[in-house]
């Protein structure tokens, strides 16, 4: 008799040899598929959900300043110590990992006005209003030794900013003049000057290190190379500049924040037109600083709000505020690129996530896959209007509504204007000019 | 004379004039030198010069003039003292020097220019960065890891004390002497050796029973195994076997490969043995019926008649196969007569070598030659019969065009035979060109008959093309002089050129495509939008060169829709909350079509009675709710048998006719041409993508990107993780510093990541490729 049974080839589910895995059968078949799609994209509207779900990303703050924090200084290679400048003179240097302040020290009369560090971040510059340059250790002094600079070097002319370049032992500070200095010389190499009253920023490249760039209060800004004798250019802007920040990433690249509410970004070889014009801050723009990956930069304003941008988009990506926060006046992006640091008129130094709903501490690797499909869920689908709607939704005070309302309404007037003058007027006469060109005033050999 | 007198001293006295009259000159101040570099003086430094006060009497800078004065005075040089005059006069002065401000515009001028030189060699290392799939920081820097433990050397150091080389020496020369002396040949290595054999000779008691022991304790262990070998043959399971066998193959294949890496010459000898015994073995002709694919047969051949046949013939094969090949010579008359002369020329062979010896080695030579011959036979057969039934398709083919060309007109076939007029060959004929001109416009009939030779089919295949490029060449043409004719203007505007040029050049076109959401961040409920109160432009503004904005039309969709919703396969449900899923039924030839014909649908539906369709799909919604149902089963109720009433029976069937609601009132019912689709959700409309998203250019690739699931549910677990790889990858507390300069010269990355690596190795498709795959 033959016994007729369902019987399985063993080839398909028995191991080789003891030391091989399981295998897990699956179907990969699309047709026993039918609602990837749709399962897909409730997946990635769930994702989204819970982005915003988890998306706080204040993390600590830091108080201990008695004015207004005025300026910030990243530690080279130490991520966990941050130096900060306030409107009084006083310098304190924190430890971002215990959220302390590990020491302060007054070291200007009037406002700190830069904070570096050098190169190997052994020591630190600051210049302040009284016209000095100090040189402090970064270590701090033992018990019971007083605070004392390094070294002090007089400047024969005001001082506003201070940069330090990332390859050699130079640094170079901004004021009535551009100087260049040697960390051994009490002397500046070179000044450089192109007839401006105050420099007020002044940034070194970090890439193409000779090259340096300063924003002038006379709308301008202005391209150095500290070998040569001369500046290299000059753009003028409708409005002042407040701060340069140069992208790590691309050596031709940076980005100004300008009193206009709105931040430019430069390609150096093309200056008559910024390559982005970056909208959404209702008041001047205060700060910018770019992430090391060069691909975002966070940027503070006098709207009470930090802002973060992806380099090559015209709109913010993320926008942070709390209610005791004031003007923001100095902000960082953290060295690994996990946080952002933003120093306010209310003397606080607020410490912020960089990506909002980013989880902190270990992520186990099931975990790490899990969160990479889901950010790969939310690229994908993010053109979809309810995804699109739940990503890019945030609440923000009432008086930047406002003031959105304010400027809208004033360009929507201006748009009318112009449409109507072009209407009664003969035909290309009225040109159309870009958003972008409207800014440059002129770029002066 | 006093005392005074007498005490003067001329000397002192001038000493102290002297002293008294240096006075004024001497300088207190000492001149500052300088301990810092610096470019300009302190005013605290200035010090008034010791020569300041004698300035009018130092002698002013010897000139040109007093030279030649000097020159003059003497004869013997008056002459060179005129020539210096004369070239004093005569050369020219310099040029003054450019005014500061204009000089210092062209310096600046020159270093931005060298600036934005040196800018320009990031291009392609920034071009590739943001092209990048993935980027992992920090970046790479330039580490060179170098095994030091390969060519670490042995430590020189010795254990050995001082004082032990020192006795070691000593002994040495202790032996030396002896050896010398009175002929001591005793060596020290034998001497140890037997020192051990005596040793191991001098067992105790206790040890030879341990060594007995251990004896037997082997002996049993050898037992044991082979005890276990017998009985594993004896097992009868074949999974045990196979599970044995293939565990043996992976062994042995663990070993060949480290044998590979640790002796390669071994490894190609092994494998080349292995290779042997699988010839072998193939050789045997064991598996002439044992195969599964034998065994399956042998099994069916019972019941089907085409097995058997099939069976048949394999073994027919393999008789073939093995036959001793005699009969190929009488089957080819030409190899045999080939053999046959061989045989003449071979007659000077020597007739005392054995004959079998030479018929063998003759038989060979013709069975190689028959063998040979046969398959070039073949060859060429069975070409010459593929060739001919491709001409013949091919001429039924041309016929066919012909006969339907002729039918709707004959101006088509008059173009290519002026073409081929055009082209006719030209000849040197004693100095003089001579052009044949061959009508090629056949007679029908002519065309008919087959044509010679499959050069003249290519040749028309040729004017065909030529023709083509030629209509192509002229499009060109009359484009370039287009854009000649364009107005100087643009000219102008070319001359400035554009700095960004290189690294716009350099971009690269992103595999893998990403939506890029730049748009304004909604605040709260605040969802009032810009009202568009600016006046829309007078008419004669619309001259501006139309903008091409590759967005979904939606009137086009709609009209698209329903032409599309017949032929079209069901979408699967998989769009469905995509798209608007009908649109996503658009293939990509459609659309390329479309976008070069701007076929209309009416013109792509001439000949379908297009009205009465689209009328028809618009009414089929509503027939089903036209319709009443009738849920009477015949004998279900009537448990009594016939003879129930009519009434009843009527009653009954009212109650089960099931009425359906009166048909809804469609919302196009009164317009013709307009359908409105009533059976799409509402609820789903809101998730639908209206718009095609930023960096995609056309509706295809976007829906592409969308429709490829990425999920571990529905493609491989290597396929999940690479195409959900994050786009920046950093790593937690590692600082980032910005790019290196060695990052221009860098090479590639070395990839360790395995997914990376398998990236690498996916040949890039071009993009035409996919979509043509599609």
């Amino acid at each position: 008799m033959k016994v007729k049974m369902i019987s399985r080839n063993p080839d398909n589910y028995v191991r080789e040899t003891k030391e091989q895995q399981h295998k897990m059968p699956r179907n990969y078949d699309p047709s026993l598929h039918p609602l990837e799609g749709p399962r897909e994209y409730v997946r990635a509207l769930n994702a989204t959900k819970l982005d915003r779900v988890f998306a706080k990303p204040f993390v600590a703050n830091l108080s201990g300043h008695r004015d207004g924090v005025a300026c910030f200084g990243k530690h080279p290679k130490q991520l966990s110590s941050l130096a900060t400048g306030a409107y009084d003179g006083e310098v304190r240097i924190w430890d971002l990992a215990n959220r302390t302040s590990i020491r302060h020290f007054v070291a200007h009369d009037g406002f700190v006005r830069g904070i570096t560090y050098t190169r190997n971040g052994e020591q630190i510059f600051t210049v302040g209003d009284d016209k000095t340059i100090k040189v402090w250790k970064a270590q701090a002094p033992e018990i019971g030794d007083e605070e004392e600079p390094v070294n002090t070097i007089l400047s024969r002319y005001g001082l506003h900013g201070i940069s330090h370049n990332r390859k050699e032992n130079k640094f170079a500070t901004c004021g009535e003049v551009c100087a260049i200095w040697d960390e051994e010389h009490n002397d500046p190499l070179k000044t450089l000057k192109w007839g401006v009253d105050t420099l007020h920023t002044i940034s070194y490249n970090p890439v193409e290190t000779d090259i340096l760039a300063c924003c002038a209060s006379d709308r301008s800004i202005i391209l150095y190379d500290q070998r040569e004798a001369q500046p290299l250019r000059k753009v003028v802007l409708t409005m002042k500049s407040n701060k340069l920040a140069w992208n790590p990433m691309e050596a031709f690249n940076f980005t100004v924040a300008n009193e206009d509410c709105n931040l430019y970004t430069f390609d150096t070889r093309k200056l008559q037109t910024p390559l982005k014009v970056h909208f959404d801050h209702v008041s001047a723009v205060t700060d910018v600083d770019y992430s090391p990956t060069g691909k975002e930069f966070v940027s503070a304003s006098y709207d009470k709000t930090v802002r973060i941008y992806n380099a090559h988009h015209s709109h913010s990506r993320d926008i942070y505020h709390t209610k005791r926060m004031q003007h923001v006046v100095c902000v960082a992006w953290s060295l690994d690129n996990r946080y952002v640091f933003s120093g306010s008129d209310e003397m606080n130094v607020r410490m912020w996530k960089a990506k909002a709903s980013e989880k902190l501490g270990v992520i186990r690797p099931r975990e790490r896959v899990n969160f990479n499909y889901q950010e790969a869920l939310k690229h994908k689908y993010a053109a979809h209007p309810q995804i699109k709607r739940i990503a890019r939704h945030r609440q923000v005070p009432r008086h930047v509504l406002n003031a959105q309302k304010k400027m809208r309404t004033v360009k929507e007037k201006e748009q009318v204007k112009e449409a109507n003058v072009r209407n009664h007027s003969k035909k290309g006469k009225v040109p159309y000019v870009s958003e972008k060109k409207k800014h440059v005033l002129k770029e002066e050999v | 004379m006093s005392d005074d007198e007498e005490q003067y001293d001329p000397k002192a006295h001038k000493k102290l004039l002297q002293a008294i009259g240096s006075l004024g000159n001497v300088q207190h101040i000492q001149k500052s030198t300088r301990d810092e570099r610096q470019t300009r003086q302190d005013e605290f430094q200035l010090v008034k010069s010791v020569s300041s006060s004698a300035t009018d009497r130092a002698p002013r800078a010897v000139g040109l003039n007093d030279l030649v004065q000097i020159l003059r005075t003497s004869t013997k040089h008056s002459q060179t003292g005129k020539k210096l005059k004369n070239v004093q006069s005569s050369k020219k002065v310099l040029e003054k020097p450019l005014e500061k401000p204009a000089a210092d515009r062209i310096k600046r001028t020159i270093g931005y220019e060298g600036v934005t030189k040196k800018l320009g060699r990031w291009d392609a290392v920034v071009a590739q960065q943001r092209s990048a799939e993935t980027q992992v920081f920090p970046l790479q820097s330039e580490t060179i890891y170098v095994n030091t433990a390969a060519n670490a050397r042995a430590l020189k150091t010795s254990l050995k004390s001082d004082l032990a080389k020192e006795l070691e020496a000593s002994n040495r020369k202790l032996r030396e002497l002896r050896k010398a002396q009175i002929g001591d040949t005793t060596d020290e290595k034998e001497l140890a050796k037997k020192e051990r054999q005596l040793l191991q000779k001098k067992l105790t008691r206790d040890e030879l029973f341990a060594r007995r022991k251990e004896l037997a304790y082997l002996k049993m262990r050898e037992s044991q195994k082979s005890a276990k070998e017998r009985m594993q043959n004896k097992i009868k399971s074949k999974k045990y076997h196979k599970l044995q066998k293939r565990q043996k193959m992976l062994e042995q294949m663990k070993e060949f490969e480290l044998l590979q890496k640790t002796n390669p010459e071994a490894a190609l000898e092994k494998l080349n043995a292995l290779e042997k015994s699988r010839v072998q073995e193939r050789a045997s002709l064991r598996h002439k019926n044992t195969g599964t694919w034998a065994k399956n047969l042998q099994v069916r051949a019972k019941y089907d008649k085409d097995v058997r046949k099939d069976l048949a013939e394999q073994l027919a094969v393999s008789r073939e196969l093995t036959q001793k090949k005699q009969e190929s010579d009488s089957e080819d008359e030409s190899s045999r007569k080939r053999a046959a002369l061989e045989e003449e020329n071979q007659e000077d062979y020597d007739p005392f070598n054995p004959w079998t010896k030479r018929k063998s080695a003759d038989n060979k030579e013709g069975n190689e030659n028959a063998e040979g011959e046969g398959e070039n036979w073949r060859q060429y057969w069975s070409k010459r019969n593929h060739n001919e039934k491709l001409l013949e398709e091919h001429r039924r083919d041309m016929e066919e065009e012909e006969e339907s060309e002729d039918q709707e007109e004959e101006k088509p076939i008059a173009k290519p035979a002026k073409k081929t007029l055009k082209k006719s060959k030209v000849k040197m004929q004693n100095g003089w060109t001579v052009e044949e001109v061959e009508p090629s416009v056949a007679p029908k009939s002519q065309v008919k008959a087959p044509p010679q030779s499959l050069d003249d089919i290519f040749e028309k295949h040729d004017d065909q093309m030529r023709a083509k490029l030629t209509k192509k060449l002229e499009k060109l043409k009359q484009r370039v002089d287009k854009l000649k004719a364009a107005p100087a203007k643009s000219k102008k505007a070319k001359k400035i050129k554009d700095a960004l040029k290189n690294l716009k050049d350099l971009e690269l076109k992103k595999t893998k495509q990403r939506v890029e959401i730049d748009e304004p961040l909604n605040y709260g409920n605040e969802q009032e939008e810009p009202s568009q109160k600016i006046p829309p432009p007078v008419e004669e503004s619309k001259e501006t060169p139309p903008l091409i904005v590759d967005t979904v039309d939606p009137n086009k969709v709609t009209t698209l829709v329903f032409t599309q919703k017949k032929t079209s396969r069901s979408a699967g449900g998989i769009g469905d909350a995509l798209m608007d899923d009908d649109a996503a039924d658009y293939d990509d030839e459609d659309d390329a079509a479309a976008a070069e014909h701007q076929l209309t649908v009416s013109q792509a539906f001439e000949d379908d009675d297009i009205v009465a369709d689209f009328n028809r799909d618009k009414n089929k919604d509503s027939e089903l709710k036209n319709t009443e149902l009738q849920l009477f089963m015949p004998g279900w109720g009537s448990w009594a048998g016939a003879g129930i009433s009519q009434e009843a029976v009527e009653q009954r069937n009212k109650r089960l006719l099931l009425k359906l609601a009166e048909p809804e009132k469609r919302r196009d019912d009164n317009k013709d041409n307009l359908y409105v689709n009533e059976a799409s959700c509402k609820k789903a409309r809101e998730h639908k993508v209206s718009s095609l998203p930023f960096p995609f250019r056309s509706l295809a690739d976007y829906e592409a990107s969308i429709r490829a699931p990425i999920g571990r549910n529905f493609v491989p677990e290597t396929a999940f993780r690479m195409l959900t790889r994050p786009s920046v990858i950093t790593r937690k507390g590692q600082v980032i510093e910005p790019m290196d300069e060695s990052e221009l010269v860098k090479p590639n990355r070395r990839l360790r990541h395995i997914v990376d690596k398998r990236i690498q190795r996916i040949p890039v498709v071009p993009a035409k490729e996919a979509k043509a795959k599609n």
